[in-house]
């Protein structure tokens, strides 16, 4: 989804650089979201505070920097849900859907996971 | 610091709804269920997948009304949902029965996301209410049917929407709650067909930057 609304933005996105880790991609402010959702999913609260304070600032500050940070903040929850939902409830796709994934899925290093069904 | 309304409204029913009987469950089993989710959660050092916490003294000291292998199942959902097969699932359908499955891995969803919110966002986490006393409501699907697409049943027709979307199907009070957090959070289900779709603050490619760096930190392949 992030390599196809990218390109209808005219934004880059690197699916190998994401598989590696970096945000590896041109979208605005990628760099503070990418660290902000790392930082949300883990257990350090000075990073976490870090790096909310960052994207605040990055984003325009005052209420429009705090607006996008809510924002930011309501999608680590809902992939914080979906990702219980989805290996929960043993979702998978259906097999053509997967064979045509193949690739973008190598590229974000997943083709090993457990969770692959 | 200022939450949208729509989504601090849809958070906070769902919140409310951790403590009111369930298709299967209890509130009051409910809300242990939610209390051991939050321990998962909140542990910066979660028992490994392969432990159960039931079997430890003081992981889940406020256990008594649900099943402990219910207790078991939302602890590893909430800490290692990228671990789980489908032995480990029909080990615990066969204990705690299907459609409590399902309602334990929706509550706990709800759990991890109104968590992850408010933490994330620096605001102060919600305290549980006072379970809501009353037998369960035994709201199913009139007809449910096992997929080929997810292992839980869900409702007929199966495998018409993507695995995700009927996961809770089965459970309709479950599957509104999931999808109308799911629709104040990220991307309304009936806008995903829009690339340029946008809320205001962030664009589509940057919701789904922090979508993506999610799922690959909790290691999701769907």
């Amino acid at each position: 989804m992030l390599s196809w609304s990218g390109q209808v933005e005219g934004d880059e996105v690197d699916l190998v650089a994401l598989g590696r880790g970096e945000a590896g991609t041109s979208v605005p402010l990628a760099a503070e979201l990418h660290a902000f959702a790392a930082a949300a999913v883990g257990h350090d609260e000075a990073e976490l505070v870090q790096r909310r304070a960052a994207l605040i600032a990055a984003a325009g500050g005052g209420r429009t920097g705090a607006d996008a940070m809510v924002d930011a903040a309501a999608v680590v929850a809902n992939f914080e849900m979906m990702t219980r939902l989805a290996d929960g409830t043993g979702a998978r796709f259906a097999d053509e859907v997967t064979a045509e994934r193949a690739a973008l899925a190598s590229a974000l290093g997943a083709s090993d996971l457990t969770s692959k069904r | 610091m200022e939450v949208r309304a729509d989504l601090l409204t849809a958070q906070r029913d769902a919140w409310d709804d951790l403590v009111r009987p369930g298709p299967c469950l209890s509130g009051e089993a409910r809300r242990e269920l939610a209390l051991t989710a939050l321990a998962a959660l909140t542990s910066a050092e979660p028992l490994p997948p392969w432990v159960a916490p039931s079997t430890l003294a003081d992981v889940l000291p406020h256990r008594s009304a649900a099943p402990t292998r219910a207790h078991d199942a939302v602890y590893r959902i909430a800490a290692h949902a990228g671990t789980l097969t489908i032995d480990w699932y029909n080990a615990i359908t066969t204990e705690v029965g299907e459609l409590a499955y399902v309602e334990l891995v929706a509550l706990t969803c709800t759990v991890a996301a109104v968590w992850s919110f408010r933490r994330s966002a620096g605001l102060d986490p919600w305290p549980l209410g006072d379970p809501v006393v009353g037998a369960p409501t035994g709201r199913v699907a009139d007809q449910v049917v096992h997929p080929a697409l997810n292992w839980v049943p869900v409702a007929a027709p199966a495998d018409q929407r993507a695995a995700v979307v009927q996961a809770f199907t089965a459970l309709p009070s479950e599957h509104t709650r999931t999808w109308r957090l799911a629709d104040a959070q990220y991307i309304p289900d009936l806008e995903m067909v829009d690339p340029r779709w946008t809320r205001g603050p962030l664009s589509r490619p940057q919701m789904e930057l922090v979508a993506t760096r999610v799922a690959q930190l909790r290691q999701c392949f769907f």
